[in-house]
């Protein structure tokens, strides 16, 4: 009888704990996702200052605007977002090697977003390898709430910036 | 936006001992030295006790765990701490320190490390340093160490290599950002010396003379082979461990950071023989940084650092691991045919690995990982 007792305690406070770590990962995956958010519109928005640079060539200007406009645009779909992003990584990719003192503020905001960027997928695949394990799945322990997913895009220079100053 | 100004304490764990010399101790003193320099308060937890004498870092700044136990690891030997006592003290750091980031080096290890890392309340970056796998380890210890591996907010690895190894094996990610050098303290020396180059040529040999890993054997085999050509080579060897060298090699034993400098500086060819498992290679980058021509074995993270092995633009002369002919055949070609150009590129790479670059590097890391931490925690990388 003792025995059963025991199991019963162990099952339980391995279930809990593996139910924490599930947590966890959900939150961590969520506010890595909040970080990437407010990275890439940072990023967009110090593009979009490239526009107010004197003595820009207005092609160049509506390159960018347009670029950083749309990956502004509110209420995005998951996948239209992705593809703004890249198009502004893109642009960006371009257009930064052509000018050259306004660099020095968009490129930490680049290799911020990039970095947050992998946080956040390393974050995901954290969470998501939690969520196929069987006690989690069978016992429903990631709870109701969706499945979290990576975000895809091409984004530019991480810190390769740092070694060509 | 003026998050860059805004003032951290960064406590960080460094597994391995203040007592004996070694890479990853270097890089923590480095990172330190940085991060003061930025205007953070870095405070550095490590077994061993800090050397006033040669310190960079401010004995307030240092915190001992203790005396460590020397364990045969991973080919060297190790000296690290474990059980309920090194856990005490570790708990301690962290309440007194009440840091708003761990920088914690070389996490999956037993020791103070992997110890911080299970203790830790705060947001967590984790350097790797080795690119050594241990997934059957890992399989073994399971749970718990999963556990722990997954409180790990951001990932840095020194080099690719060391990236794969966190990827396929802990099922991680990591930024790369390499080692940090002090590149002018070896670019100074290296002008004043190089008139000297002469008919009496040096070879120099740095590292840990008892492991064989670090090939000291492979270069004391191709050493009558390079003579036949060379007879008025002078060959030096220099690091911790004893080891019976032939008469015509002159082993220095432990140098200091000084005696290195200007050792670097005065030679004619430096050789990195390494077998196996060199995760990074900051005596390469510092030779590189004196302006020696270099000569190294073809391992995958001194591949990162010279370049592809069949490229023209290599930095260096490149050999087959542990074939002490090649290796002979690569130190003659670079004492008969130098290549001052190759030499200078070389210097200029390892420009970038300097503290300057790499300590920004590691700055946008903490920032990341601030700005995705929970509330309490991210008002301080938050901007």
């Amino acid at each position: 009888m003792s025995l059963v007792i025991i199991v019963v305690l162990i099952l339980g406070w391995r279930i809990t704990w593996l139910a924490t770590r599930v947590d966890r990962a959900n939150a961590r995956a969520e506010r890595t996702w909040a970080a990437l958010d407010a990275a890439l519109v940072r990023r967009a928005q110090r593009a979009l200052e490239l526009v107010l640079l004197p003595g820009i060539d207005p092609a160049t200007a509506l390159l960018v605007s347009d670029a950083a406009a749309a990956a502004l645009e509110p209420n995005l779909s998951r996948r239209d977002r992705e593809q703004a992003e890249s198009d502004l990584s893109h642009v960006l990719d371009a257009v930064v090697p052509t000018l050259s003192a306004s660099t020095n503020k968009l490129d930490p905001e680049r290799a911020r977003a990039s970095i947050c960027r992998r946080l956040h997928n390393d974050a995901v695949a954290t969470a998501l390898s939690l969520r196929r394990r069987h006690t989690v799945r069978i016992l429903r322990l990631a709870g109701r709430a969706a499945a979290p997913r990576t975000f895809e895009m091409a984004d530019g220079p991480e810190l390769g910036w740092l070694r060509e100053r | 936006m003026t998050e860059q100004r805004r003032s951290l304490r960064v406590g960080i764990v460094c597994p391995y001992s203040f007592d004996v010399p070694g890479g990853v101790q270097n890089h923590v003193l480095g990172l330190a030295r940085y991060l003061h320099q930025a205007g953070h308060q870095p405070s550095v937890l490590a077994p061993g006790e800090l050397d006033p004498a040669g310190a960079t870092l401010n004995v307030e700044d240092f915190s001992s765990a203790g005396a460590a136990m020397p364990v045969r690891y991973n080919g060297s030997v190790a000296r690290v701490n474990f059980g309920p006592l090194s856990a005490a003290r570790v708990g301690r750091w962290l309440r007194k320190g009440q840091f708003d980031l761990l920088h914690i080096h070389e996490p999956i290890t037993p020791s103070i490390s992997l110890l911080a890392l299970w203790a830790a309340e705060q947001p967590v970056v984790t350097t790797f340093h080795t690119a050594t796998p241990r997934s059957r380890s890992m399989q073994l210890a399971g749970g718990v160490l999963s556990a722990a591996i997954e409180k790990i907010d951001a990932g840095i690895a020194v080099s690719e290599s060391a990236r794969n190894v966190v990827v396929q094996h802990l099922g991680r990610d990591a930024v790369v950002i390499p080692n940090g050098i002090q590149f002018d303290a070896f670019a100074g020396h290296a002008a004043a010396a190089t008139p000297e180059r002469s008919s009496h040529p040096k070879l120099i040999f740095l590292g840990r003379l008892d492991e064989p890993r670090k090939g000291l054997d492979v270069l004391l085999a191709a050493g009558p082979l390079i003579m036949e050509s060379h007879p008025h080579l002078e060959v030096i060897v220099a690091g911790q461990g004893h080891r019976p060298v032939p008469p015509w090699c002159r082993s220095l034993g432990m140098i200091s950071e000084e005696q290195k400098i200007a050792l670097l500086g005065a030679s004619d060819v430096f050789v990195a023989p390494h077998l196996e498992r060199e995760s990074f290679g900051i005596v390469l980058l510092e030779a590189m940084s004196s302006g020696v021509p270099i000569v190294a074995s073809e391992l995958p993270s001194f591949l990162d650092l010279l370049g592809p092995a069949q490229a023209e633009g290599r930095l260096g002369e490149l050999f087959v691991a542990g074939d002490h002919r090649d290796l002979a055949r690569a130190v003659r070609q670079v004492l008969e045919q130098p290549n001052p150009l190759r030499t200078a590129r070389a210097q200029q790479a390892a420009r970038g690995y300097d503290w300057s670059s790499v300590g920004t590097a590691v700055l946008a890391v903490y920032r990341a990982a601030l700005s995705a931490a929970p509330r309490n925690f991210a008002a301080k990388g938050a901007g």
